[in-house]
């Protein structure tokens, strides 16, 4: 897999990724709270110090033994034009996530951006992805389309598993400011001290077999599975 | 070290008078059979696989495959919990089970939960494959350690992972790959306390239902510090996480289970010769 820094003057792909992780591109993420908001009814996530725990002790081994390794094998994928392999890749990430919402989260946000690939940045390899996927009735998922607006954009491997971090660990802490009373400065400082962490999970990312790809955190499935029939809800997820 | 490669192969049949037999068994150490109890209100043949041995001991290879025939009722459960012995450093067990349900047939397994000990390695992985309009029950449990002795996380690492078809589809993959102590950060976190147990519970029913009867009496089940969700896995079929500050919660909240389970699916949660 291709780890090497990126050396080139050619900043397209940053731009890219950038368009691709802002909050003015419409994912629709911002309605998702990725299983935070049921640890915060379940009396788990209380304030600023039990949200760094949950990001330190879930979100982050999620990222770096689920998502992080779909999205590299499905770069792989992509980049071979191998669609059984891409088709296999995002199959296994629906079946990783047991719990619906978790699993719907990924899916409708993934399929947003696909969608957005193929229809504002015209690519056809998004389009060719959407048509097999909808032939296929493959899932769609954040870490398949993630990997996808790399090889749109041109993006190293790195690059994008950063992007991948970085979207996620922002996501929820920024689901946080609106569920807890949390200060923009708060979420700022554990917005870096999380990221700090990323980079060293990316390439160990990148080695994982396909078959030893998954994690979970039991207590956010139960808390995210109970989530679904809450009778009052900020968040979808 | 004296290690054992263990096997247990069943296949369980409908016989002609309407009964379920096993057509055929194979085992050897460390595992052994109970002689098959046929359970006339319920319809099921209920096996109980015994590990006669102490436990699970450093290179302990275990293999088993249970099948189910068409038409065929089969409850599976042990009498006590796997215990995962200390093992040397680099040392590990590791075991490899196989279900495979037909369909019209039913397959509950139900066993009794693995307690790791101090510095054990366990590496489990969990296939099943079930065929349309087939049912299935599969409750796996997990206890923080010897409780009893104040031990608790205190395994070297766990990876048990689980692999779940129907139809030859994908729909369920999990690999819970975690050291003692990184469960115990979760359980400390989450405020289950010291003593966390699990049941991970994987329910397919024999027809896809989108609100079945059973789900608000099972998610009732969520009370008195026990954690219960209840979740539809992708295309069919339930997801059940319980995390249970003790072991006593957690045997009385699975009990409530079956009970319930048993209303809508008359084969699954029979009795279980305990008192």
């Amino acid at each position: 897999m291709n780890l090497a820094p990126a050396t080139s003057t050619d900043t397209g792909w940053l731009l890219g990724l950038l368009q691709a992780s802002d909050s003015l591109y419409p994912t629709g993420s911002y309605a998702h709270s990725f299983g935070l908001e049921g640890m915060i009814d379940a009396g788990a996530v209380r304030d600023r110090a039990t949200l760094r725990a949950f990001l330190l002790n879930s979100v982050l081994p999620s990222l770096r033994n689920v998502d992080l390794p779909l999205s590299a094998h499905a770069w792989e994928a992509f980049g071979a034009r191998d669609w059984f392999a891409v088709a296999e890749v995002c199959v296994l990430a629906s079946a990783l996530r047991a719990p619906r919402e978790l699993r719907s989260a990924a899916e409708a946000i993934g399929r947003q951006r696909a969608e957005l690939l193929a229809n504002v940045h015209e690519s056809e390899l998004a389009r060719e992805f959407l048509r097999r996927a909808g032939e296929g009735s493959w899932p769609h998922c954040t870490a398949v389309s993630a990997a996808l607006e790399a090889r749109v954009h041109g993006a190293p491997l790195a690059a994008v598993l950063a992007a991948v971090c970085y979207a996620s660990v922002a996501g929820v802490i920024a689901a946080a400011t609106k569920l807890l009373r949390l200060g923009q400065n708060a979420a700022q400082s554990l917005l870096t001290e999380m990221v700090s962490l990323c980079p060293a999970m990316v390439g160990p990312a990148c080695e994982l077999p396909l078959d030893e790809i998954g994690w979970f955190n039991p207590w956010l499935d139960a808390a995210s599975a109970r989530h679904e029939t809450a009778n009052a809800r900020l968040f979808i997820s | 070290m004296n290690a054992l490669d263990g096997h247990l192969h069943l296949r369980a049949v409908r016989a002609t008078d309407g009964s379920t037999a096993l057509s055929s068994q194979s085992f050897c150490a460390p595992f052994h059979l109970s002689k098959p109890n046929w359970d006339p209100d319920a319809e099921v043949l209920h096996v109980q696989v015994v590990n006669p041995t102490a436990g699970i001991l450093e290179g302990d290879r275990l293999e088993s495959s249970i099948t189910v025939d068409t038409g065929a009722a089969l409850l599976v459960t042990t009498p006590s919990a796997s215990r995962l012995f200390r093992m040397t450093e680099g040392g590990h067990a590791t075991g490899r089970q196989h279900f495979a349900v037909a369909r019209d047939a039913t397959l509950e397994v139900f066993l009794e939960p693995i307690v790791p000990h101090r510095g054990s390695t366990y590496f489990q992985e969990t296939t099943i494959d079930a065929a349309e309009g087939s049912t299935l029950l599969f409750i796996d449990q997990l206890m923080p350690g010897r409780l009893a002795h104040g031990e608790a996380w205190s395994w070297d690492r766990l990876v048990l992972g689980l692999t779940v078809r129907r139809a030859g589809e994908l729909i369920m993959r999990e690999r819970f790959d975690q050291t003692g102590a990184s469960l115990r950060s979760l359980a400390e976190f989450s405020g289950t306390g010291p003593g966390s147990c699990f049941a991970n519970i994987v329910l397919l029913p024999a027809t896809d239902e989108v609100t079945p009867a059973w789900r608000a009496e099972v998610t009732s089940l969520h009370r008195d510090g026990v954690w219960l969700g209840v979740s539809r896995l992708r295309t069919i079929g339930w997801c059940i996480r319980i995390i249970s500050p003790d072991p006593i919660r957690l045997r009385d909240t699975l009990a409530n289970l079956r009970s319930t389970l048993r209303l809508s699916y008359p084969r699954l949660g029979c009795g279980l010769r305990r008192p």
